[in-house]
């Protein structure tokens, strides 16, 4: 065989493994980044937890709601008690606050005697709308989404940043 | 290039390439050769793909197969990557098999490759024991049975067996210490030591030179590695690879259903590579058995290392090596051999195996004595099962079938009526009964006596209960909507775990077609419920249905865990409690769910989050090879010496 036609096939060969390394590498790449990635930009899923139903709710008074909430971290299932205080006013409607000071972080209580939100981490005060009245308190309490279906009190669990002046969901 | 000079300048990189393709074969590079390679490029593919599958798994016996079962359904490719890893195992199997066949009829094992023979050796068994290994890692059915088999064939090793066994399992029964050391055997020391073992492989493979072909005349020219053999062999490990992907893709990594110790029903047998030694095993009867589990893969391996040693005549062509070939077939004969024979033989129905008596007709045996707690047995599953739904007995009872108050006092054999109960139509051909065949001989026999002690104006030997699993306990209304009242009823384990759909249909005929039917399509009546009948699961009420598997699965594990009674005065039957009674457990459970979930076209395990579809990924890999392969076609087609022999 003469040099030329040996050195143009082998040429050839060395192309054509490079071109299998090549395209092998793409076909493997793809899956290998996709899985590593995996769920890391995924928004967990949003649950709706059964509160209570409207009615049994007082107008203009504050009420602590506790709601056990499935959990789901991966592949792990863990059955969490959330509460929520639920404010009914008077024209039916339902608001929601998460129980956590923005400021710190604390959990606030209902002074029925002054009829405001009072936390007793820093003296925050809020009205019964959420409004801050007084304290360090940087932004009004966090409202939580909230919706009404057939008489029942559906709410959906979040968390925000503390100790800003806006509300970031975390 | 300046980069790879500057690198050269301070570390042999040309001469390290140099090394690895510089390479004189004897012969000339052959398709022949390209098996050891492809091993070498699956076992690189088992590293990466290994290592992916641990951003996911957790070695933990509560939480490896949901883990897994996460990898698999939820992440993006995680269905490829592990169904690269699973096929990748058997294929590193098949081409070891192949690699270690072809040095051996080639002759090239002998001298100076004898210690290149041994390495080899060493890989074998290592990856055997990998495969066992990592089996265990996914933690269903077959891992369980694997290690739980495994351990005790090494319990049997004589002297030292009592030693190993605890060493083994990390205890003295498998647990969490069990899945900890296999995966830390897998993972590391196993798979450290293959690492090891096959860069010496290659040293002694540069050291001693390519054996070539066997052909004296033929060996007279020679051809380089270089791009010749690396062609070739990029050619094969890319239609292997290729392979792996459709098979990932299609049938995918087999589900298995979650490890159950308790789970009696389930017929382990194991993966085809360890087939050969399960069905050698039938051979040896009890106190010779560790000769087969033991003797069988010690002398296989002893076998194999002094092979070199034993043949030293330097003649390597096959032709004149009549005893070592004719070795040879009659040694990978038996292999394949005894692989088909325990591929179709019946677990648990062996000579020796103590389930044999199972297949003698219990009609045709004699029902023997009863006493009061055959009686109550007898009791408890004629309700268990559903009978009373249509019989009536002891003063309650359906009346769709004959009132059997009295039937001890109608002179029916006892083979008669197991007969009547297994197979009502041998009787009457137009019997509506369904045949009860799935009942175990213990079962059937209780339930024999109990009929028989059935005689009207004779109190019965035991005070009546009440129907069972009926009472305090909370009941969830059959016909509820569970996804309506989230909150108050949560859903079992079982929910979350992905069940194996073909175990669930056995379990669901053996717990569930009394009342549900055969696969859940017939109407078996209910007296005194509201509706009449047990609710049809096969299409299953829509409010329970949903198109999302785990969803349905909630839906339906709050009735399989609590149980419900239906609508109406006294039904006759209710859904027994199965989670909250422990009358079965949660991977049961699981499987039952699954398998519902198929009646009703739901796959339980759907993947999620496939990244790319299986099937339009290995559409693109076909057509990223073909796309790969029109440029060289198209160079090789327009050459002017085309003529050019790939």
């Amino acid at each position: 065989m003469p040099e030329t036609i040996e050195s143009t096939r082998r040429d050839f060969l060395k192309l054509s493994t490079g071109i299998l390394l090549l395209v092998n590498s793409v076909v493997l790449g793809i899956p290998l980044i996709g899985s590593f990635v995996g769920p890391s930009f995924r928004r967990p899923e949003e649950i709706w937890m059964k509160e209570t139903a409207v009615s049994d709710l007082q107008t203009e008074q504050p009420v602590i709601l506790k709601t056990s909430d499935e959990k789901v971290d991966a592949y792990l299932h863990e059955t969490v008690v959330r509460r929520v205080w639920a404010v009914r006013h008077p024209d039916g409607d339902v608001t929601v606050f998460s129980p956590i000071c923005p400021h710190l972080g604390c959990r606030y209580n209902w002074d029925p005697s002054s009829r405001h939100f009072v936390c007793p981490c820093h003296g925050s005060i809020y009205s019964i709308d959420g409004k801050v009245l007084g304290g360090p308190a940087p932004r009004p309490l966090d409202t939580l989404p909230s919706k009404v279906e057939q008489g029942i009190l559906y709410v959906k669990w979040e968390r925000f940043e503390v100790g800003i002046p806006r509300k970031i969901r975390v | 290039m300046k980069l790879l000079l500057w690198i050269d300048a301070r570390w042999p990189l040309s001469a390290m390439l140099r090394v690895g393709l510089e390479e004189k074969i004897p012969g000339g590079a052959k398709y022949a050769y390209v098996f050891g390679s492809a091993a070498l490029i699956v076992f690189l593919l088992q590293i990466i793909t290994g290592i992916w599958q641990v951003f996911y798994y957790v070695p933990t016996l509560k939480e490896a197969y949901n883990s897994l079962s996460y990898l698999r359904i939820e992440v993006p490719f995680g269905w490829l990557v592990h169904g690269l890893h699973y096929w990748g195992a058997q294929a590193m199997i098949i081409l070891v098999l192949l690699h270690m066949s072809q040095v051996y009829l080639w002759g090239a094992y002998k001298r100076p490759h004898e210690l290149q023979w041994l390495i080899g050796v060493g890989l074998l068994v290592s990856t055997m024991a990998m495969v066992l290994t990592g089996g265990v890692l996914s933690w269903d059915k077959q891992s369980y049975w694997v290690v739980e088999v495994a351990s005790n064939i090494a319990g049997t090793v004589p002297l030292i067996g009592d030693y190993i066994k605890p060493l083994m399992l990390g205890g003295p029964a498998v647990g969490q210490l069990t899945i900890a050391r296999f995966f830390t055997l897998h993972t590391t020391i196993l798979s450290g030591f293959i690492l090891v073992l096959t860069v010496a492989h290659l040293i002694a493979l540069r050291a001693a030179g390519s054996a070539g072909t066997f052909n004296p005349q033929e060996a007279t020219r020679t051809g380089p590695f270089w791009p010749d053999q690396v062609f070739r062999d990029g050619l094969f490990s890319s239609l292997v690879f290729f392979t792996l992907i459709v098979l990932s893709a299609w049938p995918g990594a087999p589900v298995q259903g979650m490890a159950d110790p308790l789970d009696s029903s389930y017929a382990p047998k194991p993966e085809w590579n360890f087939l050969f030694l399960y069905q050698v095993l039938k051979y040896f009867p009890g106190h010779l058995e560790p000769l087969a589990t033991v003797g069988i893969p010690f002398l296989g391996t002893l076998l194999l290392v002094l092979i070199p040693f034993i043949d030293r005549n330097p003649e390597r062509r096959p032709s004149r090596r009549p005893l070592a070939i004719t070795g040879y077939i009659v040694i990978m004969g038996a292999f394949i051999a005894f692989t088909i024979l325990g591929h179709y033989s019946t677990p648990g129905r062996t000579a020796a195996g103590s389930e044999a008596a199972v297949k003698s007709s219990p009609a045709a045996s004699t029902v023997s004595f009863s006493n009061a707690a055959e009686l109550k047995k007898g009791r408890q599953l004629f309700h268990s099962h559903g009978c009373i739904a249509c019989h009536k007995v002891e003063d309650t009872g359906g009346t769709i079938g004959p009132d059997l108050s009295d039937e001890g006092n109608r002179g029916r054999s006892p083979q008669w009526i197991a007969e009547q109960i297994r197979n009502p139509k041998s009787h009457d051909p137009k019997s509506t009964m369904p045949a009860f065949s799935f009942l175990s001989r213990s079962d059937l026999q209780a339930l024999v006596d109990f009929l028989l002690s059935l005689k009207s104006g004779t109190p019965p030997a035991a005070p009546a209960p009440a129907a069972p699993q009926r009472g305090d306990r909370e009941s969830v209304s059959e016909g509820a909507t569970p996804a309506a009242s989230p909150g108050h009823q949560k859903a079992g384990e079982a929910a979350y775990i992905l069940g194996n759909a073909g175990h669930g249909a056995l379990l669901f005929n053996k717990n569930c077609i009394q009342c549900h039917g055969n696969k859940g399509t017939d109407e078996v009546p209910n007296p005194g419920s509201a509706a009449g009948k047990v609710p049809p699961l096969n299409p299953i009420d829509r409010r329970l249905y949903d198109p999302d598997p785990q969803s349905f699965a909630d839906h339906i594990d709050l009735i399989l865990q609590h149980g419900a009674t239906p609508k109406g005065t006294h039904p006759a039957l209710v859904m027994p409690p199965f989670g909250a009674e422990r009358d079965l457990t949660q991977p049961e459970i699981a499987d039952i769910e699954a398998y519902v979930l198929g009646l009703n076209h739901v796959d339980r395990a759907r993947i999620m989050h496939p990244g790319i579809k299986p099937k339009l990924f290995i559409a693109l890999a076909a057509g990223l090879n073909i796309i790969a392969w029109l440029f060289p076609a198209w160079v090789w087609i327009r050459g002017k010496h085309g003529k050019a022999r790939l």
